[in-house]
C-alpha cells in the first residue's frame, strides 16, 4: 500500500483527464504562458541592463572633469591638466576625445572615440557590431567589412574617408554596438577641434577616500569645471533603470490582474461535467483529499508547463531577439542604439519570485472550487 | 450484515418544501443473499439504497454494519467503509467520459495505493470475466448500454466488496440484456456476494436469483418477507 503508488495512480489519471478538456486547458496555458513571458521579459531585461551598465561603469575612470560654458558642456583646454596634476593625491590625468556622429543615411547616432592604439594609424577605424553606415563597397555584412572605406562628413563640409581596420570584440554590446574608434588626428579633423582642447579629462587618484576633497580642489582652481565621480554615475544609472523597469511593471500589473480574473473564472467555474466527475469519484470511494490531490496535480501541470514555456520564450525574446517588444519604452536614454543584444544575466531570485507570484496562487485558485464540490454528499450521484 | 433501526430521512428539513422520504424503517440484511427493494417510482428506493450504501446519512435512526455503529463515523472513515464494503452500479452507470473502459474500472482502486501493474492485471481479469476484453481500450462513450453497464459492474467489483448495490439496473436494458444482467448477478451471488437491488421490473424481482423482496411505498416498508 504505497503512498507513492497512490500519488502515481492519481497523477496518471490527472494527466489523462487534462487531455480530455483540451480546449479549456490549451486556452489557459496560452494566456498563462503569455503573462509569464511578459513578466519574465521585463525582469530579464531590466536586470541585464543594470548589470551591463554596471560592468561598463566599472571600467570607467574614478573621476571625469568637464568644462562648463553657460551651464553646458564645452571643450576643455588641455593646459588644465598641468594644474590638476599638481593637486596632492592625483595619480594621473589624461585628456579624452569623444563625441557623437549623426549619420543621416542610416539615421543613427554613433559614438566616436579616440583610441591611442590608432594614433600612428591615421585614416583607419575600428567599428562595433551595430555600426551600419553605408561603405563605399556597399557591403552589409559586418564580418566582411574589413578594409571597407566609409565616408564621413567633416564639420567644415568636406568628406573624410576612413578605412575599417577591424571589428570590436563584444563583451558588452550595449556599449560597443554603436562605437567607432578613430585616431586623434582624424577626430580633430572631423570635428574641427584645436590641438590644445579635449572633450574631458579623466583622473586616477591614489586613495578613493580623497575623491571628494580632490574634486573640491579642482573646482576651486578652475571654477568653470565640473568633476563627476563614478559613484554618482552608478547611482544615477541605477535610478534610471529602476524607474524604467517600474513603468513597465505598472503596465504589466494590469495584464497580470486581467490574467488573475481570467484564471479565476476559468479555474473556478467548474463545468457541470467536472462537478459530475467529482461526484462520481466520491461515490466510488475517493476521499475529499484524493480529489484535491488530483486537482492539485492538474493545476500544477498547467501552471508549470506555462511557467517554463514563458521563461523560455522570454529568454529568447530578450537575449536573442533583441527585446523587440520593449524597444520603444526602455531605450533611448542617451543615444539611439542601432540594435544590440544583451548578454544574458538571470537571477535565481527573480525566477523564484515569479514562481511564487504565479504558479502558487494559480494552483491554490484551482483547488478552492474543487474543494467546495468535493465536499458535497455522494448520494447526489445516485440521482444523476 | 446491515441493520437499520428506526431510520428516517428528511429532505429540506425545516423549510417550506420539507419532504419526508423515509420513515420508521427497520430492516436487517443478511450476508450472501439477494434482496430486492421493490416499489413504485418516488417511493424512496434510491434514498434507502444511498443510506444502506453509506452514501447518505439518515436524519435520525442508526445503521449497524457488521455489528459496528457507522451512523456517527466521520466522513473519512465512511468513505473508507464505502470503498471497501460496497460496489455500486448506478442507474445511469455514471462512467467517466473521455477515458478508457479499463481506466474507469481501475478508478475506485486508485486511493488504495496498489501497484499500477497489478491493478491493471486485476481489472483486465474482471473485464475478461464480463466478456469485455475487446472493449478495454475503448472510450466509454462509444459503448452500447449493455456494455456500459457491464463496465459499471466491473468497476463495482474492482475493490472486491462484500456487498453489491444496483439501482434500477434494468431500466435502460431490453429483455435479453436484462436477463443477462440477472445471470451475472446469479454468478456473483454464487461467489458469496450480498446483493441489494432496487427495481420495479418483474424480470428482476421474479427472478430465481432473488431470495427476498422488500416492498416500500411512500417511504415506509409495507412488507419485508422472504420468498416462500
Ligand atoms: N435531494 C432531494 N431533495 C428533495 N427531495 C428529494 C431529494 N431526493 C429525493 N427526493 C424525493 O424523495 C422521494 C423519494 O425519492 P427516491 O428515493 O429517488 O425514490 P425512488 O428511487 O423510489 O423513485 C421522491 O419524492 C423525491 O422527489
Ligand atoms: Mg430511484
Amino acid at each position: 500500500m504505497g503512498a507513492i503508488e497512490k500519488q502515481r495512480n492519481i497523477l496518471d489519471f490527472t494527466l489523462s483527464s487534462l487531455g480530455r478538456r483540451k480546449g479549456k486547458n490549451i486556452a489557459l496555458v496560452v494566456v498563462y504562458t503569455f503573462v509569464i513571458f511578459l513578466l519574465a521579459s521585463v525582469l530579464f531585461f531590466t536586470h541585464s541592463l543594470k548589470k551591463e551598465a554596471f560592468l561598463i561603469l566599472q571600467d570607467a575612470p574614478e573621476m571625469t572633469v568637464q568644462r562648463l560654458l553657460a551651464g553646458r558642456q564645452d571643450l576643455i583646454p588641455t593646459h588644465y591638466i598641468d594644474t590638476i596634476r599638481q593637486i596632492r593625491g592625483v595619480q594621473s590625468v589624461a585628456p579624452r576625445l569623444w563625441g557623437y556622429y549623426y549619420d543621416a543615411m542610416s539615421g543613427a547616432n554613433y559614438t566616436l572615440m579616440v583610441n591611442a592604439e590608432l594614433n600612428d594609424r591615421a585614416g583607419e577605424i575600428i567599428i562595433g557590431n551595430g555600426v551600419s553606415m553605408r561603405s563605399m563597397s556597399g557591403k552589409r555584412n559586418q564580418a566582411l567589412r574589413r578594409n571597407d572605406i566609409i565616408p564621413f562628413k567633416t564639420y567644415d563640409g568636406s568628406v573624410l574617408t576612413l578605412k575599417v581596420r577591424g571589428l570590436l570584440p563584444f563583451a558588452s554590446e550595449l556599449v560597443t554596438a554603436d562605437l567607432i574608434l578613430v585616431s586623434e588626428a582624424d577626430f580633430r579633423k572631423l570635428f574641427s577641434i584645436a590641438n590644445d582642447q579635449a572633450t574631458d579629462l579623466v583622473l586616477n587618484v591614489r586613495n578613493a577616500k580623497e575623491l571628494s576633497t580632490i574634486a573640491a580642489k579642482i573646482t576651486q582652481i578652475h571654477p568653470d569645471t565640473r568633476p563627476i565621480l563614478r559613484e554618482e554615475i552608478l547611482r544615477t544609472y541605477d535610478a534610471v533603470f529602476d524607474w524604467r523597469g517600474g513603468v513597465i511593471f505598472m503596465v504589466l500589473s494590469g495584464v497580470f490582474f486581467a490574467f488573475i480574473i481570467l484564471a479565476w473564472d476559468k479555474a473556478t467555474g467548474l463545468s457541470a461535467e467536472e462537478k459530475r466527475e467529482i461526484g462520481i469519484l466520491k461515490a466510488i470511494g475517493w476521499e475529499t483529499s484524493d480529489i484535491l490531490l488530483m486537482k492539485f496535480w492538474e493545476g500544477s501541470a498547467v501552471s508549470m508547463a506555462a511557467f517554463f514555456m514563458g521563461i523560455f520564450l522570454a529568454y529568447l525574446h530578450i537575449f536573442l531577439a533583441s527585446s523587440i517588444l520593449f524597444e520603444p519604452v526602455l531605450k533611448g536614454w542617451s543615444v539611439l542604439y542601432p540594435s544590440f543584444r544583451l548578454t544574458p544575466y538571470i537571477s535565481v531570485y527573480h525566477i523564484a519570485t515569479l514562481f511564487f507570484l504565479t504558479v502558487i496562487p494559480y494552483t491554490v485558485v484551482t483547488i478552492v472550487p474543487s474543494w467546495r464540490s468535493a465536499t458535497i454528499d455522494p448520494d447526489s450521484v445516485m440521482r444523476m | 450484515m446491515i441493520r437499520l433501526q428506526n431510520v428516517r430521512k428528511v429532505f429540506n428539513a425545516d423549510k417550506a418544501n420539507e419532504f419526508v422520504a423515509i420513515e420508521g424503517v427497520n430492516l436487517s440484511i443478511d450476508s450472501h443473499g439477494a434482496t430486492v427493494l421493490k416499489g413504485p417510482s418516488g417511493s424512496g428506493k434510491t434514498t434507502l439504497l444511498s443510506i444502506l450504501g453509506c452514501m447518505a446519512r439518515p436524519t435520525s435512526g442508526r445503521i449497524m454494519l457488521k455489528e459496528r455503529e457507522i451512523t456517527s463515523l466521520p466522513e473519512r472513515f465512511l468513505t473508507e467503509v464505502r470503498r471497501e464494503t460496497f460496489g455500486i452500479v448506478f442507474q445511469q452507470f455514471n462512467l467517466i467520459k473521455g477515458i478508457t473502459a479499463l481506466e474507469n474500472v481501475m478508478l475506485p482502486a486508485y486511493p488504495n495505493g496498489e501497484k499500477h501493474a497489478s491493478l491493471k492485471k486485476r481489472a483486465m481479469e474482471l473485464l475478461d470475466l464480463l466478456n469485455l476484453i475487446g472493449k478495454a481500450f475503448s472510450k466509454v462513450e462509444w459503448l452500447s448500454g449493455g456494455e456500459a453497464q457491464r463496465i459499471a459492474i466491473a468497476r463495482a467489483l474492482i475493490n472486491n466488496p462484500a456487498i453489491i448495490i444496483a439501482d434500477e439496473p434494468t431500466a435502460h436494458l431490453d429483455t435479453r440484456l436484462s436477463r443477462e444482467f440477472m445471470e451475472i448477478m446469479r454468478q456473483l451471488k454464487k461467489e458469496g456476494k450480498t446483493l441489494l437491488i432496487a427495481s420495479h421490473d418483474p424480470i428482476v424481482y421474479d427472478s430465481t436469483v432473488i431470495d427476498r423482496i422488500v416492498e416500500i411505498r411512500d417511504g415506509k416498508i409495507v412488507s419485508s418477507g422472504d420468498i416462500p
